[in-house]
């Protein structure tokens, strides 16, 4: 016999059903929206990556102003993070893929614009991803805060040489076993400081600063926010359908790079970013059924 | 190697302040036509200044 679809379930009718039956509705939901190949993201990943170092011949040769470089490479930044997020969930291909290279090539040709190797950001957000919201455990815990500005002022402190953020990146590594990708970190740091001090050094240092530093700074400020702070803070918990909630962003789901639906993303990481919003109206009675913190969205 | 690495990281932030800190400031006053106090260049300047921070965020742990 054929489940019922979900949507043909009211939310009490969802919350008589026993378990077992409940999750396999959610999984149906999730699995129908992880089949697609997502295109976009991979246009998207080459897409910015090309036109940040389209930047540079363009500003150095006076084609275009620097305030214009600054705009766009601003918005370059902010845009690097997604397309290796969905690489580190496999979401593009999966090991054993035919187009598992693809996967792969997204993640390291976006992170290290924003100076992370990108086998870190995987490592480091599949920890956050098992730690959610764990004091101890969760390497984006530092990223809480009571208010906005408390978080924006929060990212900023956490990207300081003393930074608590910093170590705990570093357990991460060390729980995984992967202490040889310390070196890899440093090794990112030192080239960055090295090609910001050639630039700098050799008459570009406005450049430099308004067309990687800066757009770094304010992207890191904003991805933190977005995809760290507005989905796991203040007043999240731990477990499965407690770790992070929806809402309605005042800069809509594009301006919060589609986060309003990040419950979606850590019950069913598998899921491409821009199938999200589907799968979560889809899903939405049954995460109601759940109790979970669902913020008008 | 390690030793070396954990020299390197412990004086990132002085690394930073006068392979990058110390330009922006010269090359940002020139850009704006400020010129420096007390008879100085711009660069010596940005060195005293850029230098400065860089130091204070070595000892501090933080530049901000």
């Amino acid at each position: 016999m054929s489940e019922p679809p979900s949507t043909a379930l009211t939310v009490d009718e969802l919350r008589q059903l026993p378990e077992p039956q409940l999750r396999k509705l959610e999984l149906q939901i999730a699995r129908k929206y992880s089949t697609r190949f997502p295109w976009e993201i991979v246009v998207w990943a080459f897409g910015n990556l090309v036109c940040w170092l389209a930047l540079w011949p363009l500003v150095l040769s006076g084609t275009i102003p620097l305030w214009l470089g600054f705009i766009v490479a601003t918005l370059n930044m902010s845009l690097v993070y997604l397309p290796t997020h969905d690489a580190q969930h496999d979401i593009i291909a999966r090991p054993g893929q035919k187009l598992r290279w693809l996967n792969e090539a997204v993640g390291h040709a976006t992170s290290w614009m924003i100076i992370y190797p990108y086998q870190v950001l995987r490592i480091s957000h599949l920890d956050h991803h098992r730690h959610t919201n764990n004091l101890e455990l969760d390497v984006d815990i530092t990223s809480h805060a009571p208010n906005a500005w408390a978080a924006i002022w929060g990212s900023i402190r956490q990207r300081q040489p003393d930074a608590k953020r910093n170590q705990d990146y570093l357990a991460s590594l060390m729980r995984a076993g992967r202490e040889d990708l310390i070196l890899v970190v440093v090794a990112y740091r030192l080239t960055f400081i090295a090609i910001l001090g050639a630039l700098a050094w050799n008459g570009f240092a406005l450049e430099a600063l308004l067309l990687w530093w800066l757009p770094y700074q304010i992207a890191m400020t904003y991805l933190i926010f977005f995809l760290s702070w507005a989905p796991h803070s203040p007043g999240m918990s731990e477990g499965r359908y407690r770790n992070t909630k929806s809402w309605k962003s005042k800069v809509g789901a594009i301006g919060s790079m589609w986060m309003e639906y990040h419950t979606v993303h850590h019950l069913h990481p598998y899921i491409p970013l821009l199938n999200t919003p589907a799968a979560y109206r889809e899903m939405r009675p049954i995460l109601e059924a759940r109790d979970c913190e669902l913020g008008g969205r | 190697m390690e030793r070396l690495l954990k020299l390197i990281i412990a004086v990132l932030p002085l690394i930073f302040a006068f392979a990058f800190l110390v330009p922006v400031i010269a090359q940002g006053m020139d850009a704006i036509g400020l010129s420096a106090p007390f008879g100085l260049s711009t660069l010596t300047f940005a060195l005293i200044i850029g230098g400065g921070w860089g130091l204070i965020a070595q000892i501090r742990g933080r530049w901000i």
